[in-house]
């Protein structure tokens, strides 16, 4: 049964596939983004990164550079120990660790920055950092993260006296038992490559000291996480760190840097220029940020009948050297063990390991595209040993819509969705039972026509009291955003909120959400692009991340959006001598209802509040603006017991299913994807249009982390792929065209009914691509567990199970 | 015998005639995006492979980054700036916006810059001829779908707008 | 990636352009389109002080058919090629390797000498030359000499002509009408470098191959190579499939091939036994086509 609900009683923007007002600023290429700032004085930096993956900086000599004419300002780690404290981390260790914003002591990836030169031109500055000594004392690189678990050649950090960062078990339901009663057990290893979003724009950001303090432009995603940072960092009070954001070129949990803010910060003090750092693409690939690499055991119980009992899964990050906020892959894997399953127990042992590669952190899915894939993967396992039809299986295993809301074993209470609908919406846009038909006709040719179907749950938002489950962390809980929305004296709003947008189309979607509550046209609705601390009402849990805005974003914005319609009613009542419950906004007019003409406009409200402030009701604060910081009501604390690892880590729940029909070319190895179907549902579509575009980009995020991206490092600890000649984004020839359909659930625990779509596409991809090209090797019996899935790894998985079954 | 530490370079850059100091290491991306203030072409790699960066010259698409602006001697270029005015916006410019075929816009400029020329030569292309000609231009965000949709969707007001 | 400082001239003519090579000595660099050197220059892998400018010189680029010769001027675009109804009559292999390099943004500035002397051993259209068994003329302080292709790829990057030279033509034998060309290559993507490519030529007497057969590999570690072992089983003989496929075998395990990020050396060397029987395959397509419209 297929749900599709229609707008319902709000208004009539929410749900229009509204153009976007972005759009006639960008196409015009009139955009403002951080390295289109320019501001007089301005000095441009570039940074000596280490050519070693591991080594002991035993001596820097900087002389020669700054002597080089341009040059203004060089800082080495020597100065930022003096004149810095270590940026802070999400986890706090029991031993202190020494982690700067440039190397001290120690490089401890390829990549890492060891000095920042700042200079009239980036040139001038690449001239000078070149001519910067260091004496490394290279030390052993630990690559493979098995080997720095087990027996190490190193140590990543001395002072931890292991790489193991973190280890622990959450394990929720009877596992063993589960385990003991199975009639079959599933189990196997996969393993998912390095790789990363990489948006056009590279990172950047520019720093200013002012009598004020502080002021920063940059493409930052968290602003509330960035700054903070820098206050221990520079020791500097939070209220002398602005912090403005332009436009941002492409985020995917990528653009935050506190360490950039800070050596950008110190070259600006010690220039007493403005200084601006644009990171150029070799340097965005080898430092700014990787989704981290891992190796996952997992497996599966079932009855005899196909019904999942439990799964277990071990659970191996390679964080590279993120002491930053390592865990969080680990943690959006084990809160969505389940997918889309009734699975009643489940164990997740998992580790967090260091080793000399760059520092893993957010991306597009953070971790759930690897849970998904593992789980997916596991399903069609699980399908082959009992001989049952993976959908059947899916099907016999989903939370039913009418066990909706369902609480998962963790503590995620997924909020609807009915995923055998969307499957079954998928299956039959794909045409199916034509899709076998066809495949029977290319085996009869001998040819290698796979069908592969992924079905996933796309969590929305993050209750950042995680953090207390995964490292005891006490001082965070909760997530929230911020919305200011003010009205003007001629009726027209202007909206700013603690989130910025890096793509999403903010400043269209919030407008149709405002016109709603106000009675009022889109056009009339001004967002403020970008961010600027200084005048957005932001939280520290602010910004781009879990795709968090369609339920607590949109709560700020609403809450606020009412209180000033609620100041607008009770004014316009006093005016006109009406009770408030009389009375209505709509095309920006009061009205009473049932009346044939308004009785005033919008604007004559706004302007007693701005200008006839004695004619306001009694008591009634002059202006019609509203400031609402909001916490999302779904989030919690953990329980007071520490052995209860439950908590809502997510807070609602979209879900799709990807159905991938691929054909490898048995000369190559290669695999083209001839069509892909989505079925996804995010619950009420504020606008379709975006929420579909999402959806594309989404999935060729996981087509590109399927079969083309690879972060590899050698054993050196080198990075192979450092430019986009070597790491393979994919193009408009590699994707195809999607097929996508939409259901709409809409979520009863977030105001508009709606849930977040960001990341959706990126989840089963990984999985519904490789099942397909698994199933389209089927006449060879190969079974896929390692990404990507590159021509040579097919070729010679083709090869050797030819080789097995005597054929050539 | 040494060169000078800067040249002095003319080109007309949408129509009109311009005159940069550079160095002779100044690409011709960051000759347009500094000396000129034409930041609407944006740096996305530096060796060739993205698009964002790419510019007409003499009405051809090529790469600004792989360019040094002291090359650029007489050319006639043409930036994003250059195509569409603000109450006059090109095809492509109305398309995009019509048809959703951005989200961050950092490729934007690139690709339209690249379809203005295709779109020129190529008056009733298929979806495959589009993603063929826009096979050098990288987007992280839209999956591409819509880029395609936008174009198509520009050459039939190209054709609409034929008396 | 900014480049390393340099300082820059445009040569006005040949003769200029050799002065100044001579004067500045061997780290200056001509710069033709730019589009393989400036790249290597912003990672500041090459990094010449002085870049000798020859986009300026007038008559280094044209295409045009002297007798049985078609000669491309160096510094012909491979968008003028790729337009060009000469070079497609005379010279089809060029008209079939043309829309894998790169990207048209590319082709629009990149030209057939530039990438002949850059020498990648990936790129596709050295590898062309050496089947098309190309003859380069390259003139220096001597005077002018000729290369023959066969001569000319000596390494990574590294080709026959001396610090001081300068390629100003590519001369080709006019294709005849008992000529079939063909062309394969696999990349990742559209564009790419070939993991694996090849170039094949082949003239034929009625069903029989003559002895002119040419196969060229690319893709492999050092240089794009001519599979002589391949030829000469195929050279004489009827283009039959069992043949081919032998052929394309012993191109494949007569290269040398190498191993990287990208593909195994066993991998690569069946991608170029793929490829070559592509190659192989497709030329002699064309001529049963042409057969049969004659």
């Amino acid at each position: 049964m297929s749900v599709k609900t229609t707008v319902s009683d709000t208004g009539p923007w929410v749900g229009q596939p509204l153009p976007r007002r972005e759009d006639a600023r960008l196409t015009a290429g009139a955009g403002v983004f951080t390295d289109d700032i320019r501001m007089p004085g301005m000095l441009h930096a570039a940074f000596l990164r280490s050519p070693h993956a591991h080594a002991r900086i035993a001596r820097i000599n900087a002389d020669k550079a700054r002597a080089l004419p341009g040059v203004h300002a060089v800082i080495t780690g020597m100065e930022v120990e003096q004149q810095t404290k270590p940026i802070s981390t999400i986890i706090p260790f029991k031993t202190f660790l020494p982690n700067y914003c440039l190397a001290v002591d120690k490089a401890r990836y390829a990549g890492e920055p060891v000095a920042a030169v700042a200079a009239v031109d980036r040139a001038t500055a690449e001239d000078a950092a070149e001519l910067i000594e260091v004496e490394y004392e290279p030390l052993p690189a630990v690559v493979d993260p098995w080997q720095a678990i087990e027996n190490p050649p190193a140590h990543v950090f001395d002072e931890l006296k292991t790489n193991v960062v973190w280890h622990d078990t959450f394990s929720y339901g009877e596992v063993d038992a589960a385990f003991a009663n199975a009639a079959h057990v599933v189990s196997d290893r996969f393993t998912v490559q390095r790789y990363i979003s990489t948006a056009l724009e590279t990172m950047g950001v520019i720093g200013r000291w002012e009598s004020s303090g502080l002021t920063l432009w940059s493409a930052d995603q968290r602003p509330g996480f960035a700054t903070h940072a820098l206050t221990t960092a520079l020791q500097i009070p939070h209220s002398q760190i602005r912090l403005i954001s332009p436009d941002i070129g492409g985020g995917f949990g990528n653009k935050r840097k506190a360490t950039y803010m800070a050596i950008i910060a110190l070259l600006a003090r010690m220039a007493d220029r403005p200084v601006k750092y644009l990171e150029d693409r070799q340097e965005n690939l080898l430092g700014l940020v990787h989704a981290s690499n891992q190796v996952m055991d997992l497996s599966m119980a079932l009855d005899a009948e196909g019904k999942i009992l439990g799964l277990k899964l071990r659970d191996v990050v390679d964080e590279g050297s993120n002491v930053i906020n390592p865990t969080l892959h680990s943690m959006l894997k084990f809160t969505n063990m389940l997918n889309n399953y009734a699975i009643p127990a489940v164990s997740f042992e998992g580790y967090a390991v260091l080793t000399n590669k760059c520092h893993s952190g957010a991306n597009r899915g953070i971790g759930k595209p690897f849970m998904c894939f593992v789980i997916e993967r596991a399903i069609e396992m699980a399908a082959k040993k009992i001989g049952m039809d993976s959908i059947e299986l899916r099907r016999k295993n989903f939370i039913p819509a009418s066990a909706m809301p369902y609480e998962a074993p963790m503590g995620n209470v997924y909020d609807s969705g009915d995923f055998a609908a969307t499957l079954d919406t998928a299956l039959r846009t794909a045409g199916y039972d034509d899709l076998l038909q066809q495949q029977a006709e290319a085996r009869r040719q001998g040819r290698y026509f796979g069908i592969g179907l992924a079905t996933a749950v796309e969590p929305n938002s993050l209750n950042l009291s995680a953090y207390t489950l995964m490292t005891g962390r006490t001082d965070t809980s909760g997530v929230g955003e911020g919305a200011l929305v003010r009205m003007e004296g001629d009726g027209s709003v202007r909206v700013s909120l603690g989130n910025t947008a890096s793509g999403q189309g903010y400043e269209t979607v919030v407008a149709q959400i405002v016109a709603d509550e106000l009675g009022i046209h889109p056009d009339q609705v001004t967002v403020a692009p970008g961010f600027d601390s200084a005048v957005n009402p932001w939280l520290h849990c602010s910004g781009s991340f879990a795709n968090k805005f369609s339920g607590t974003d949109v709560g700020a914005i609403i809450e606020a959006a009412r209180t000033i319609r609620a100041k607008a009613l009770r004014i316009a009542a006093h005016l006109t001598g009406h009770k408030e419950d009389e009375l209505t906004i709509r095309e920006s007019a009061i009205w009473a209802h049932g009346a044939n003409e308004p009785l005033l406009p919008l604007g004559k409200v706004a302007m007693t509040a701005y200008r006839d402030l004695l004619r306001l009701p009694e008591g009634e604060m002059p202006g019609l603006e509203a400031r609402h910081f909001y916490v999302d009501p779904q989030s919690n604390l953990p329980a007071r017991d520490p052995d209860d690892k439950r908590l809502r880590f997510q807070l609602t729940f979209s879900n799709s299913a990807h159905i991938a029909v691929t054909e490898v070319d048995p000369n190559t190895g290669a695999v083209k994807i001839l069509r892909y179907i989505v079925a996804h549902d995010c619950g009420r579509e504020i606008n379709p249009m975006l929420v579909e575009g999402m959806v594309h980009g989404a999935t060729t995020h996981g087509i590109g982390g399927a079969l083309y991206e690879d972060l590899a490092y050698d054993e050196n600890g080198q990075l192979l792929a450092a430019s986009f000649m070597d790491y393979l984004k994919p193009t408009a020839l590699d994707v195809p065209e999607f097929e996508v359909v939409a259901l709409e659930t809409p979520s009863p625990f977030t105001p508009l009914g709606a849930k977040g779509v960001g990341e959706g596409g990126s989840i089963p991809s990984l999985a519904a691509i490789t099942n397909s090209v698994e199933d389209a090797l089927k006449p060879l019996g190969i079974t896929l567990t390692e990404l990507p899935l590159t021509p040579n790894r097919i070729w010679e998985a083709m090869q050797k199970a030819r080789a097995r079954q005597g054929t050539c | 015998m040494s060169g000078p530490k800067q040249h002095d370079v003319q080109f007309t850059v949408n129509g009109k005639t311009e005159t940069v100091s550079v160095a002779p290491r100044t690409s011709l991306a960051d000759a347009l995006r500094e000396s000129l203030g034409l930041t609407g072409t944006h740096i996305g790699c530096e060796h060739g492979v993205c698009g964002a960066c790419t510019v007409l010259i003499e009405g051809k698409p090529m790469r600004s980054c792989l360019m040094f602006a002291v090359q650029a001697e007489g050319a006639a270029i043409t930036t994003i700036e250059g195509i569409g005015e603000a109450n006059a916006p090109h095809p492509l410019q109305r398309a995009f916006n019509e048809c959703h075929g951005l989200h961050c816009g950092f490729c934007t400029p690139g690709m339209i810059v690249t379809l203005s020329a295709f779109l020129r030569e190529n008056l009733k292309p298929t979806a495959a001829d589009v993603r063929e000609a826009i096979s050098g231009n990288l987007c992280m965000c839209t999956g591409y779908q819509n880029i395609v949709k936008s174009a198509l969707r520009a050459a039939e007001l190209i054709e609409e707008s034929k008396p | 990636m900014k480049p390393a400082p340099f300082q820059y001239v445009a040569a006005e003519s040949v003769e200029h352009a050799i002065a100044l090579l001579t004067e500045h000595g061997p780290n200056a660099k001509l710069i033709a389109g730019g589009q393989s050197l400036v790249p290597m220059m912003n990672f500041r892998l090459a990094r010449p002080d002085w870049l000798i400018d020859i986009n300026r010189i007038s008559n280094l680029a044209g295409i045009r058919v002297e007798g049985n010769t078609l000669r491309i001027g160096s510094m012909t675009r491979y968008a003028d090629l790729e337009a060009s109804d000469t070079v497609r009559r005379h010279a089809p292999l060029l008209g079939l390797i043309l829309p894998h390099i790169a990207h048209a943004a590319i082709r629009n500035r990149g030209t057939v000498g530039g990438s002949v002397c850059h020498a990648d051993p990936a790129a596709e259209m050295p590898v062309a030359m050496l089947a098309l068994d190309a003859v380069f003329e390259v003139r220096g302080p001597v005077g002018t000499r000729r290369i023959a292709a066969n001569d000319f790829f000596l390494g990574q990057m590294t080709t026959a002509i001396e610090a001081d030279e300068i390629l100003t033509a590519i001369d080709l034998p006019v294709a005849r009408a008992e000529d079939a060309a063909g062309f394969s290559e696999f990349a990742r993507r559209r564009g790419d470098f070939a993991l694996a490519s090849a170039a094949v030529v082949l003239r034929l007497a009625g069903d029989q191959l003559t002895d002119h057969v040419r196969i060229a590999v690319g893709g492999l570690s050092e240089r794009p190579m001519r599979a002589r072992g391949a030829e000469a089983l195929l050279a004489g003989w009827n283009a039959e499939p069992a043949l081919i496929e032998r052929a394309a075998r012993e191109a494949a395990n007569e290269v040398d091939a190498g191993s990287d990020l990208h593909a195994t050396e066993s991998y690569r060397r069946h991608l170029v036994q793929t490829q070559v029987k592509l190659a192989l395959t497709a030329a002699l397509e064309r001529t049963r086509l042409a057969g049969a419209k004659r």
